[in-house]
């Protein structure tokens, strides 16, 4: 059998402490879902790094595994084998209690259903992880509302969500998403429930905050707005990573952009 | 870099905050499951509330009946009571049922009672609110007298007795005791006494007792039954709705761990919204049965009888108990809901769309 000397090295070699700047490192991780007796494998060894401050964008089809990638780099569940890195911890080791510091503090999510808990108001929604944190309650409300304010919310931080357009919402989950300063914004597909414009004003004010704030953004998307403003364009087909690209370097005209 | 450290313990007063306005906003569905406990405790409420009118009706009835029993031994041995004297020799304490029966010769416009009381006791209440009663030394009880009771729950000493019997003016003195225990202490006066001592108190066979004992124990029996299948029903009844609950907030826990909620967060929020929810239905359930049982009881027995025969301090404790069981069951049948959320991981619980 043919060893893959490379990916065995990297496999088991220590997280290198050297290369500071890279925040998240998948290697050969896989995850395969039982449904019964069904195995529905979703990645089948994807491997990435990711640097600090950069806007990475994942592209791929749907099914191709994009979601499970990001679960897997965010720590919201474990892989089937291969090791995630996030700051060169391995979390594989982290207990339940460790992750959810992490995901607490050192990640922030943005989805493409928003997910803001409905029964609370935006300031709430957004003082939440800050509470989590153990934040006192007088902070994290001023903390809330300038956060709300920076993404032009100021107006309606007592709303409901549902009293809310989809842009207000997700703009919402971007302020929660920045409450406890993380240092990677995961966000999986956040323009793709929105309108074309609300979707671009969305990503103008990610870009704006990660220029502001100096945070990791990881996307996944089909918009060619986004994919333009990104660092760095990763491809994931069938559960693995096939083609990674600098945005100058793509012919965004090309029949692969074409919508639908 | 910044080390991976332990997620803070949230103190539970942010779990309430949350667990409070997720009652506030589902207040339709938090209602429906609060009926379900209201209806589970109500009914053992009821039970308690039933039983204890029921055992003090059947008390009472039985005290009556004996009462009156009493009363004609002594109007068989010496005729009618009215306007006549009777003396009363207490030795000790009074039972409610010798309260009664003096209380009744009483009604029965009896013109005097001679009250003479062994040494050390103290009958100042029980003379303070008579006309008819009057204190006299142990020699001059039996003087004008037609009968002698001997009443208490001491024994009267000889000496008493011979000093009663030769203050007779009547030859054909009847006396008569209230309990089998003075049967000793008149035997030694029996020789001098012309129709023999009277004992008051009925004589119940073993079988009848032991009828009696075992009626009781069936009775509790079925009653402790039906309460425990009542327990279960509610219990199933609160974690179905719980569990509904998880359910319909999957998403809202995935988001929460997502943002870096302990599983034990998630665990004491479901706790405590259903101890909450035990609280209430304790409360509400245990009223609404009290009354249901008193009312139910009442068109039987009367009104007034239902409600003297419950007690405060019965009455508060069944209530105490009925929030106690309501709270107790509530957790316990929240235990397993609330171990399905918490040990959800956070990607599964986003990717459910419902």
């Amino acid at each position: 059998m043919q060893v893959d000397r490379k990916k065995l090295e990297a496999l088991f070699a220590p997280p290198d402490t050297t290369e500071a700047t890279c925040v998240i490192r998948a290697v050969d991780v896989t995850k395969i879902y039982r449904m019964g007796t069904v195995e529905t494998h979703a990645l089948r060894g994807a491997t990435l790094d990711v640097y600090r401050r950069e806007y990475l964008s994942i592209m791929g089809p749907s099914g191709s595994g994009k979601s499970t990638l990001f679960n897997m780099i965010g720590a919201l569940s474990k892989p089937s084998g291969g090791k995630v890195y996030i700051d060169q911890v391995d979390i594989a080791q982290l207990d339940h209690n460790e992750l959810a510091w992490l995901r607490c503090r050192k990640v922030g999510y943005i989805f493409q259903t928003f997910n803001l808990i409905q029964v609370m108001t935006c300031l709430e929604n957004v003082t939440l992880p800050m509470s989590f944190a153990g934040l006192d309650p007088e902070a994290a409300r001023e903390k809330g509302i300038a956060l709300l304010k920076r993404v032009g919310l100021g107006h309606r931080i007592l709303h409901k969500p549902s009293e809310l357009s989809g842009g207000q919402q997700q703009r919402v989950a971007i302020a929660r998403a920045l409450a406890n300063s993380p240092e990677i914004v995961l966000a999986d597909e956040p323009t793709a429930n929105l309108d074309q414009k609300t979707g671009e004003e969305m990503i103008e004010l990610l870009d704006e905050l990660k220029q502001e704030l100096g945070v990791t953004v990881i996307s996944a998307t089909h918009d060619l707005k986004m994919l333009r403003k990104s660092d760095r364009i990763l491809w994931i087909e069938d559960g693995r990573i096939v083609r990674a690209a600098r945005p100058d370097e793509i012919d965004f005209s090309s029949s692969e952009f074409d919508p639908g | 870099m910044s080390r991976i450290q332990n997620q803070v313990k949230l103190p539970l007063s942010v779990a309430l905050d949350v667990v409070l306005q997720g009652i506030r906003i589902r207040f339709g569905r938090s209602v429906v499951t609060i009926m379900g406990v209201v209806l589970g405790i109500a009914f053992l409420m009821a039970m308690l509330t039933g039983q204890h009118i029921k055992e003090s009706v059947t008390d009472e009835d039985a005290l009556r009946r004996e009462v009156d029993r009493m009363n004609s031994f002594l109007v068989a041995e010496m005729g009618p009571v009215a306007e006549r004297t009777i003396g009363v020799l207490q030795s000790g304490k009074l039972s409610e049922q010798e309260e009664r029966f003096l209380a009744r010769l009483e009604r029965d416009k009896v013109e005097q009672i001679n009250w003479s009381s062994a040494t050390g006791v103290d009958a100042a209440p029980l003379l303070s609110g008579s006309a008819v009663r009057k204190a006299v030394a142990v020699q001059s009880v039996a003087t004008d007298a037609k009968a002698v009771l001997v009443v208490g729950d001491g024994t009267a000493a000889p000496a008493d007795m011979q000093a009663m019997v030769s203050g007779a003016s009547d030859t054909q003195l009847i006396v008569a005791v209230s309990r089998k225990a003075h049967a000793a202490s008149i035997a030694e006066i029996a020789s001098r006494l012309d129709p023999p001592p009277v004992i008051l108190e009925r004589e119940l066979k073993e079988d009848e007792l032991d009828k009696i004992a075992r009626d009781r124990r069936r009775g509790r029996f079925r009653r402790n039954w039906i309460i425990v299948i009542s327990m279960f029903v509610t219990i199933i009844g609160i974690a179905n709705a719980m569990l509904m609950s998880v359910t319909e907030r999957f998403r809202e826990i995935g988001t929460m761990k997502c943002l870096g909620a302990l599983s034990s967060f998630i665990r004491s929020i479901f706790l405590l919204e259903s101890s909450l929810m035990g609280l209430a239905g304790g409360v509400i359930g245990g009223l609404f049965g009290s009354a249901f049982a008193t009312a139910a009881y009442g068109v039987t027995y009367g009104f007034g009888m239902a409600i003297s025969s419950l007690g405060v301090l019965t009455t508060t404790l069944d209530l105490l108990f009925c929030i106690v069981a309501g709270i107790v069951l509530s957790i316990i049948a929240a235990i397993y809901p609330a171990n399905v959320a918490s040990r959800m991981v956070p990607a599964d619980a986003l990717r459910s769309n419902i």
